[in-house]
């Protein structure tokens, strides 16, 4: 990393609404200039308060937001939105009916004339392929178009932060693939630090550099998406990415014995109790005569490209295997499953 | 988002705090007014007398209005929002002009038709309780026309087509499922038309239908005696506060009844020529009863009146009111809206407390307006004896002002709701992308909020410019000496009998409403229809 990178620190932020738990209940995240963070989590983790409170949308009620050597929110300390620099496309858009598509890409710019602002919205405009619909009114628009007018909007004025607020979540599937390559353009040629919130873990694992997770208004681990995914820090943490199957185990001489096979377990003393953890592709799906747990298929549900498999263990337990469309596995078959060594993940028992 | 209190409680409170004071403040003093002295004498002897007569008449007109509102506003209603023919688009926003008239108009236009000597002799004279309930009725009814209207073309059409897929035919389903969606919205309408239809007076006076209001003024203008007038306008009050409570909660209800999820709009069922003339057939027949007929007749006898009085003046001073109350009305509604919007607890009762004023009748709150005047007097009195032993050498009349006064605490209340509705469109995002994108608190007000409530705080204006100017008996209790509006003159030549010359100020009253009130109806109408 390098050292003089520019971001946006939060640092053990508390937001709360009444008495009672906090919605974001000393949060730590850490945001880089160029870079997509994602924050992923269930409805009511506090991901949108914390997006809320970083915009100056809301007040901290403990803990502080920094960017560079400028703190934002702290003790005694609110630096109104407006004078943030923090782009928000928000989750419902919230385009100004009133002003068509260049005049709404246009409010936040300042200075210059009319004529500079106008052609810099026109810019920005044709930088989401929206150039044709420039002085189309938002109620004119189609979903996917007010979500790329919300964007150019946000990244008109060139701000440090943008934040983004599930911002794909009202769109059909198909359009959602598209506007992920656009948005992921646009944000690359910014040179902003971007959140991006959202509950579904393709969208994070699809479009960010870094993905944070949060569970009851706390970030419970941070990193690559790639290490998140296969590295989760707990069960918890496990679940929010996808679905995973989790094993209860002894460690004994740095492995750990599951009822689907061992897996490696170094870094434990021996008789911890552990919890092994497998992604449901990475679950061997073996022959009725090759090694491994015994197991019938209940069910199968074939999805794109590939299918899953419901398997139900000698002692009654239902696992979830994923293997490719084409394989030949169908309901009845009598199968052996195994883990595979080289893509477990072994956790402490209690941090489930 | 539901939560985000640091935005929204960033408007002041105060000024509606000071508009519920100006709404709430005349009641308050004629309450007071009415429990000072003695009571129970006073109550035995209305008992004794008049007052069994004054309700009971209430009563009578009050049914029969609301009972006549409800057919027609409904039926019309259903018919516009679910059927298409000739006509139509005019229809929807015609049908609710009638309310440019105010009632004593088309009471004196179908009185003089329907007289034993007028064209219409022949029928019976419209008079008394019956005659006063079917002409409020004709003239009140697109109260409940505009919100049934909203309700039917709001309904998605799944619980009529459901019905009809059960086996129902048309009407049942009509009967079973539709109306039974709208009725809040329509009890609702009633409750507004009812609440009218207590504080008119020019009608029911004219058609010798004696309502408390009719008592009310007399015990003011006959004896004097504010405080026997006062406590007929507490029961008055009571009355309208009991209708008040029930649209308060039926609209809450209309609400949740329409509330459901997306609005997939009913396609309307195309009539053949036959039916469709039957439609227009019907949709001209309120136009033609409350509107057409009676502003006629008024125009036939002003043409053959001589103008005796000058009617220049009192049409200035009638427009003058009008504009003024609308203007302060909708600012009042702007800031109960800003109140609302804060859901601070206070504001929310100081905008919900000016929303009171509704259903005091203009009588009440002139009534009030006089006994605020006169314990100031009052006070003044006692002060200036005190420092110099003399009385306060100047008579505190409110003049125009105080006009003004009881014009705000009635008519206030009705420039809330479309200040409110218009807000709503300023969604607390929209607030927060403004903020976000640079905008202070001023900048986000003038470019965001500005452009989307600026139509909506002229509809309040109108609407208030329309109540204003058809507006009678608080006019006469308060207009100051030489000062005189269309509708006090009118009211006076109507009631020496000498209508000729009533017809044209009412007529006046009419033709200035009228483009108001047009351009009021096609608003509500096109703001329904859009997204």
């Amino acid at each position: 990393m390098i050292l003089d990178d520019r971001v946006l620190d939060v640092r053990a932020a508390t937001v709360r609404y009444a008495p009672g738990r906090p919605a974001v209940d000393g949060a730590d995240l850490r945001l880089t200039c160029g870079r997509v963070t994602a924050l992923l989590g269930p409805s009511g983790s506090g991901k949108s308060s914390l997006l809320r409170a970083i915009a100056g949308l809301e007040k901290l009620d403990g803990g502080e937001i920094r960017f560079e050597n400028r703190v934002w929110s702290g003790p005694g300390i609110h630096l109104a939105p407006e004078q943030r620099r923090c782009g928000v496309v928000f989750q419902d858009y919230a385009l100004f009916p009133h002003l068509s598509a260049l005049n709404n890409t246009a409010f936040g710019l300042r200075g210059g004339d009319r004529g500079t602002r106008r052609a810099k919205a026109l810019e920005r405009l044709k930088s989401v392929e929206l150039e044709p619909r420039a002085h189309a009114f938002p109620h004119q628009l189609s979903g996917g178009e007010q979500q790329r007018v919300a964007l150019a909007r946000a990244l008109a004025p060139d701000p440090d932060v943008v934040l983004m607020d599930e911002p794909f979540s009202g769109l059909d599937r198909r359009l959602r693939g598209e506007l992920r390559e656009t948005t992921a353009r646009a944000l690359r040629d910014s040179d902003a630090a971007t959140l991006l919130v959202t509950h579904d873990a393709e969208e994070a694992l699809a479009l960010a550099d870094t993905i944070a997770l949060m569970s009851q208004g706390r970030i419970i681990q941070t990193g690559a998406p790639d290490a998140v995914y296969l590295r989760p820090a707990s069960l918890t943490a496990a679940r929010l990415l996808g679905e995973v199957e989790a094993f209860e185990a002894v460690a004994e001489s740095g492995r750990a014995l599951t009822v689907l096979g061992e897996a490696p377990a170094s870094g434990f003393e021996d008789g911890a109790r552990v919890c092994v953890l497998a992604r449901p592709e990475t679950i061997e799906v073996r022959r009725a005569d090759a090694q491994g747990a015994p197991a019938v298929i209940t069910g199968r549900r074939p999805g794109a490209g590939q299918q899953r498999l419901i398997c139900q263990l000698e002692d009654g337990r239902e696992i979830s295997a994923r293997t490719a469309l084409t394989a030949p596995h169908r309901p009845g078959d009598a199968v052996r499953l195994a883990l595979d060594p080289d893509n477990t993940h072994v956790i402490p028992a209690e941090a489930g | 988002m539901a939560l985000s209190p640091a935005l929204r409680q960033a408007y002041p409170v105060w000024p509606a705090l000071f508009a519920a004071l100006i709404c709430a403040a005349p009641l308050v003093a004629v309450a007071a007014l009415a429990v000072s002295g003695e009571w129970t004498g006073y109550l035995a002897h209305l008992w004794a007398t008049r007052l069994p007569d004054y309700l009971w008449v209430t009563l009578q007109v009050t049914a029969l209005s609301g009972a006549v509102a409800a057919v027609t506003g409904a039926g019309l209603a259903w018919l516009v929002a679910r059927y298409d023919f000739t006509g139509r688009g005019v229809f929807e926003w015609l049908l609710a002009v009638p309310l440019a008239v105010p009632a004593y108009a088309a009471a004196y236009g179908w009185y003089d038709l329907t007289q034993g000597a007028g064209p219409l002799g022949f029928l019976p004279t419209v008079r008394g309780p019956a005659g006063a309930g079917l002409i409020l009725g004709l003239t009140l009814y697109p109260y409940v026309y505009l919100l049934a209207r909203e309700a039917f073309s709001g309904q998605s059409s799944d619980a009529y087509e459901a019905a009809r897929t059960l086996g129902a035919r048309p009407f049942e389903a009509f009967r079973r499922a539709a109306l039974p969606l709208a009725r809040p919205a329509i009890a609702a309408g009633m409750a507004l038309v009812i609440m009218e239809t207590l504080a008119d007076f020019g009608a029911v006076a004219h058609l010798g239908a004696p309502t408390l209001t009719v008592g009310l003024i007399r015990a003011w203008a006959g004896e004097g005696a504010t405080a026997e007038a006062a406590r007929l306008a507490l029961m008055l009050v009571a009355f309208a506060f009991l209708i008040f409570a029930l649209e308060r909660t039926q609209r809450a209800r209309a609400r949740q009844t329409n509330a459901s999820g997306r609005r997939k709009p009913a396609r309307r069922v195309q009539l053949g020529w036959a039916a469709g003339l039957g439609a227009v057939a019907l949709c001209l027949t309120p136009v033609l009863l409350g509107m057409v007929i009676p502003l006629a007749r008024l125009s036939y006898r002003a043409l053959h009146a001589p103008v005796t009085r000058d009617l220049v003046s009192a049409a200035q001073n009638a427009v003058l009111l009008a504009v003024i109350a609308g203007v302060l009305a909708a600012i009042i509604g702007l800031a109960a809206a800003y109140a609302l919007r804060t859901g601070k607890m206070r504001g929310v009762f100081a905008a919900r407390t000016a929303g009171l004023g509704y259903a005091v009748p203009g009588a009440v709150a002139a009534l009030g307006v006089l006994a605020i005047l006169s314990a100031l007097q009052g006070g003044l009195d006692a002060m200036w004896t005190n420092l110099f032993g003399t009385q306060f050498p100047l008579l505190v009349t409110g003049g125009i002002a105080a006009l003004i006064f009881a014009y705000l605490s009635r008519f206030a209340a009705a420039a809330i709701g479309p200040s409110e509705s218009a807000l709503a469109r300023v969604t607390l995002t929209l607030d927060a992308a403004a903020r976000t994108l640079g905008a202070n608190g001023r900048e986000t007000a003038w470019r965001v909020h500005r452009p989307l409530i600026s139509r909506g705080a002229l509809l309040a204006a109108l609407l208030v410019f329309v109540e204003v100017l058809k507006e009678l008996p608080a006019t006469m209790i308060l207009r100051p000496f030489n000062f005189d509006t269309l509708a006090v003159i009118a009211h006076n030549y109507a009631s020496d009998e000498r209508l000729g010359e009533a017809a044209l100020p009412a007529l006046l009253i009419a033709l200035a409403a009228l483009p108001a009130m047009v351009w009021i109806a096609r608003r509500i109408i096109r703001a329904e229809a859009a997204p």
